[in-house]
Parts: C-alpha cells; structure tokens; sequence
C-alpha cells in the first residue's frame, strides 16, 4: 500500500482566499476617480489631462527607476503607480509649470514611497508628502487644486460625491472614516468659519474624506484608532489656517496625524476574547 | 478481522487500536501520515472481503455499566476524540473532570465538511444516549447540544427526541452557521465566558462512538467521512474505516473527473494539503478534499497594507497584522506581547488579505510550541 515515496512537505493552509486583492483596490479606486476627470473635461478644466499625462508618465518612470536601484518587482499591473499619478494630478493646482509636476511626482513616487520601504510600509502618505513639500517650495504656484478653484461648481461636487459612492460601495474601508470627516469640518466650519460656504468648500471636504482617507497604509490598524485618526485630521484641518478648510491644511492635518498614528495602534492594541457574539442566533420560529 | 484489535496501550494515556479492515499484518514501520509527521502505522494486506462485518448485538443492561467501568472501557475500545486533536476519550474526561456540563458539538467543523449532519440525520437517538454516557462517566449536571442555525431539520429532530425520551436535563442550543464557530474554543467563548473548566465540548460523532463502544461493544474503527471538494465524482459523506487509503477513499466516490490542484485532509480552511493519496485516514480526519485550480491557486504574496481586514475578522480580537509581522522579522516576543497564544488557528486572516500572504504560516511559526494547537502538527 504505503510503497511510493511520500514528500514529507505539505502545504499550509489556508487554502482558499477571498477575492479581495492588490490590484483589485487600486483599480477600483481609480474606478472612482473617473468621474472627477470626466467632469472636469465637460467644466473647463480640460488642461487637467495635460497634468495626468505628465503625471502619469513621470510616475512610471519614476517606479522604474525605483525597481532598478532597489532591485523589487516593478507593480504597474497592480495599479498603485497609475492611482499614485491619478490623485496627485488632481492635487495640482491650475498653471502649474510641469517641471514642478514632476519634482512633486519624484517626491511622491520616489521618495515617500520606494526610499521609505515602498508598498505598505511607508509612514507618510506620500501624495501629501508631496504635495506639503512643493507648497513648502513654491508657495506662490500652489494653490488650491484645479477643480477646488474658484466658487467650484455643482457638477464637480456631483462627481464627487459619485466617486466618493463608488469606494463606500467597494467597502475597502470603514464607512465611518469619510462620515466622520465630512461632518465634523461641516460642524467646525458652521461654528468657527464665516457665513459663506462656496461650493468648493463641499467639493474640498468631500474629496479629502473619500480620497485623502482611502490609503490604509498609513491609518491605524483598528476601527477605534481610525476614527480618532479622521476626528484629529478633521478637526485639525479645519482649524490649522484661519480661512477654514482647506486641501492645503487637509495635507498638513493629515501627515501630523499619520505620525501619531503608532501611538495610536499600541494604544488601542485589541484585547484578546473581547468575544464578538457569535453565537446570538435566535431560533427561528 | 475487522474490529479485532492489534495494539494494547502501553501506558494509562494510550487507546487500543482496531483493525478497519480483514487481513493480515504485514509490517509495522514509521511511516509519514497525512498531518506531515511520522508516526508508527500498522500495515494490513487485505484479504477476503471487506463487507464481513461481525454483526453487533445490543448488550443486555448496557445502561447500568458503573460510571467508574466506563473510562476503562473507552480505553479498551480505542475511543478517540473526532475532531483533528485526537486526544483519547477517556483522558480528556479526566482532564476535564469536575465539569458542569458536557456540549454536543454538531456544528461543522469547516465549510465543504458535511459529516456531522449525516451522522445526526440518520442516528439522532445514538447521538444522544452517547452524550448521556459521557455524562454520567464525567459525573456532570447538563448537555448542551449545539446546533448551526441553518439546519432546521436537525432542530426539530433533535428537539423532538429530546422530547420523547423526556430528558430535561439536555438543552438545545443554536448558534449561528458561521464559521469558525464550530470550533470548540469559540463554543467555550461564547456560553462560559472565562470559565473553560465548566464545560467539555465533544463532536457528536464522537458520542455516537462512545454509544457504539458501550451499547454494542463494538471497537471504534470507522467513522463518517466526507469526500469532497469540486473534483470528485460523486461527493458525499459515508463510513470509511480507519486506516483505508485516500485514493480507495476518493475511489469510493467514483474517483476524480479532473485533475485536482491540492487534495487536502479536513477542511479548506485549517486542513493540510497532501502531496500524495497514498496517505490514510485517522480518526481525526473530517474530511477528503480534492479541490480544482480555481479553487486553491496559489497566488503571489504582496506586502502588507495594514487594511484592518485581518484585526477586523479575527474572531478572538487579536490583531493578525502585527503579530505576522513581527514573526516575519524573528522578533517572537513582540508577537507574544501582542498575544499570539490566544490564536485559535482559524484561518480567517489568511482568507480575508489582499495581500494573500501567509499569515497562518508565520502566525503558527511564532506560537509557543508547547501551546494547545502543538498536538496538531
């Protein structure tokens, strides 16, 4: 019976996997990104796919420099860079020379992702990063996002909130991250701001709460440390400047946070057997 | 013969073995088994047919057996726990003794595993006078009879027996068809919070079992098995005795229609894969699998991105991430500082990752190995 050889090794488990993946969030989330493009094409921001074009290609030459020097596998396929070019494009403000484009592509892409260790293990959101610095740079060129500028108008907050729609649908996160937010920088800006809330103001609050917020690497690693990361974030970027909300200090709030964020995570280490009922099924009658 | 008995106990801890199929011994050697170990196995040549099964009688006055002649007769019929543990009846009482209450377990161990309800839904009766013996051996008050919500049947069944043999002291007690609830740990959790001692979960097979051994006499050597997964012919649940191969096992079902990527033993969640079906089915095996590519691909690992997947499925509130990632550096005591001794191996982590990295691998890598789950290989 037992004559042929057996290999000693066998595979662990678990032996089967959800569908849930890499590639799968990132397209998804670019997924939800269309509509902002495609709105701000038919809003007369067409010059935004001139962004995304540079972005973009200087991202992936960036990614490829990265994979050479560090000696990783390149993860294009896997979307993160093309998302990466995708965000930081609508980061930019309108007339922006493209040299400072890809010194900002380089800082994110380059820096804030691959020197710190890259996917997963980078402790600044990079596209913040970024973003902090080249305000840091050139303050007089970076102002408010092309589509945040001005009075903003409805159909950009539309595609917004589809976008927004779409990543709640996805359920990559929790749903309360971008609720938090959204309400408290409305309630700081009801209390505090002045009387005037443009449409940009909604269009700004929304796209930090869903878009700002979507990257899990540099969240806490739990539900309760999440929503005190939005709460610090939300109250902090409403109250940084004097002129309220802005993506500006949404960019300072957010990195401040992200450095709290370990503490966070040791502070609210879980208990182990804090016993999630199961076992609460009624019987049917 | 089958049932005939080919190996003593040495020592107090140990159980007899029975032979599952008529022949003669041909060697006993060290020989891998299906957990990835080596253990001594006892080779039968099969002779004669294997449907001469000596007929059972019911025993006259098996009800009055003193409690304290039980132990010595689970030992001498080489009772043995159904669930992967394998632990022998007859210590675990004795570990367990001064308990409360004894729990029934009928809840599937895994998803694919259908067993225990094809047990229940043909020998409702025997299960429950086999919970009633371990009862009166372990001296105890109560039987709680656990029950997946999702098999109504099952509930009136078994409500219904309860009725008629007019014993108050069992109660019935669903939970939900969720895994991993079926896990006798997570059963413990949710009804005696902090009181481990109180109870003792056994699988209702393994009742069925100590009813068979006392009732009939007749020496624990098969079991019901589910042969499985989507490339089996014909799956379903059925007795195979212990000891047969898992190819005469997945014969049984009319063999394979296609090639399969991993045949597993037990489930797809906690189960070890076989790279061979020259291995053989134990006392503890639930379940045959053998799952298609789709199915069990191995895909290529990718960095954790601290998404709260894993801390937020973790069933006992622990959280995955850090522990992984500390086994991933060496570094064990910040994996037991964030308390990895409490992992009740479930898998839900390791499901649940985009990232498909490996995380019951590096989670087993950093557990004590004197823990609970070490018997498991």
């Amino acid at each position: 019976m037992a004559e042929t050889a057996l290999s000693p090794k066998t595979t662990l488990p678990t032996h089967i996997r959800s569908a849930d993946s890499l590639t799968r969030r990132h397209w998804g989330q670019l997924l939800a990104l269309a509509p902002l493009f495609v709105a701000a094409c038919f809003t007369g921001h067409a010059e935004i796919l001139s962004v995304l074009l540079i972005c973009l290609v200087s991202a992936v030459a960036f990614e490829f420099i990265a994979t050479k020097i560090f000696g990783k596998k390149e993860n294009l396929r896997s979307g993160e860079t093309v998302l990466a070019a995708a965000l930081f494009s609508l980061l930019m403000p309108s007339r922006c020379p493209s040299e400072v484009v890809i010194l900002g592509v380089f800082v994110a892409v380059f820096v804030g992702r691959e020197l710190f260790g890259g996917t997963g293990a980078y402790p600044l959101q990079p596209l913040l990063l970024a973003r902090v610095f080249l305000q840091l740079c050139f303050p007089q060129s970076m102002t408010e996002p092309i589509l945040l500028a001005g009075e903003g108008s409805l159909w950009m907050l539309v595609s917004v909130g589809l976008g927004g729609s779409i990543l709640l649908k996805q359920k990559n996160g929790y749903w309360e991250t971008p609720v938090l937010f959204m309400s408290v920088c409305f309630a700081c800006e009801a209390l505090f701001g002045g009387n005037s809330m443009p449409l940009a103001f909604f269009s700004g609050v929304l796209f930090a709460a869903f878009f700002l917020l979507a990257d899990p690497v540099t969240l806490p690693l739990t539900r309760k440390g999440t929503a005190l990361f939005v709460l610090g974030a939300a109250l902090l970027s409403s109250n940084l400047s004097p002129d309220g909300f802005s993506i500006r200090s949404a960019g300072y709030a957010i990195l401040g946070m992200n450095l709290l964020t370990p503490f966070l995570d040791i502070w609210l280490k879980p208990t182990p057997y804090q016993m999630k009922r199961l076992t609460k099924a009624t019987y049917p009658a | 013969m089958t049932g005939q008995k080919i190996a003593e106990p040495r020592g107090p801890e140990g159980v007899s073995v029975h032979a599952g199929m008529p022949g003669t011994v041909e060697r006993i050697a060290n020989l891998p088994d299906a957990l990835g170990r080596e253990s001594m196995i006892i080779e039968i040549r099969k002779n004669g047919e294997p449907k001469t099964i000596p007929s059972l009688e019911m025993l006259k006055g098996w009800e009055q057996i003193p409690a304290e002649e039980l132990p010595r007769i689970f030992q001498h019929s080489g009772l043995v726990t159904t669930d992967p543990r394998m632990e022998p009846v007859h210590t675990k009482l004795q570990r367990h003794a001064g308990a409360r209450a004894i729990i029934i377990n009928s809840c599937e161990p895994e998803p694919y595993i259908t067993c225990e309800q094809v047990l229940i839904m043909s020998h409702a009766l025997e299960v429950l006078k086999g919970a009633e013996l371990l009862k009166k051996t372990l001296g105890a008050k109560k039987i709680f009879f656990a029950l997946e919500s999702c098999n109504l049947e099952m509930i009136e069944l078994i409500k219904s027996k309860i009725y008629s043999l007019k014993w108050e002291h069992v109660e019935v007690r669903i939970v939900p068809a969720l895994y991993p609830q079926g896990l006798e740990s997570m059963l413990l959790q949710s009804w005696f919070p902090g009181e481990e001692k109180e109870a003792v979960v056994f699988p209702a097979s393994t009742a069925f079992a100590v009813y068979e051994a006392v009732a009939l006499k007749k020496p624990f050597y098969e079991r019901v098995v589910t042969v499985g997964g989507e490339c089996v012919v014909e799956p379903r649940s059925l007795w195979l005795p212990v000891g047969i191969s898992f190819q005469d096992a997945i014969h049984a079902c009319k063999g394979v229609m296609r090639e399969p990527q991993k045949i597993l033993m037990g489930g797809p969640m906690a189960g070890t894969a076989q790279k061979t079906t020259e291995v053989f089915v134990v006392t503890g095996t639930n379940a045959i699998l053998a799952l298609p590519k789709e199915i069990a691909k191995e895909e290529p690992e990718e960095p954790c991105i601290r998404c709260n997947r894993c801390v937020d499925h973790c069933p006992v509130s622990l959280s995955p991430v850090m522990i992984t990632l500390a086994a991933e550096r060496k570094e064990f005591s910040v994996a037991k500082e964030w308390n990895v001794a409490d992992c009740i191996e479930c898998g839900n982590c390791a499901y649940v990752c985009p990232s498909k990295r490996p995380m019951l691998k590096l989670i087993r890598s950093a557990l004590p190995p004197s823990g609970p789950e070490a018997a498991r290989g």
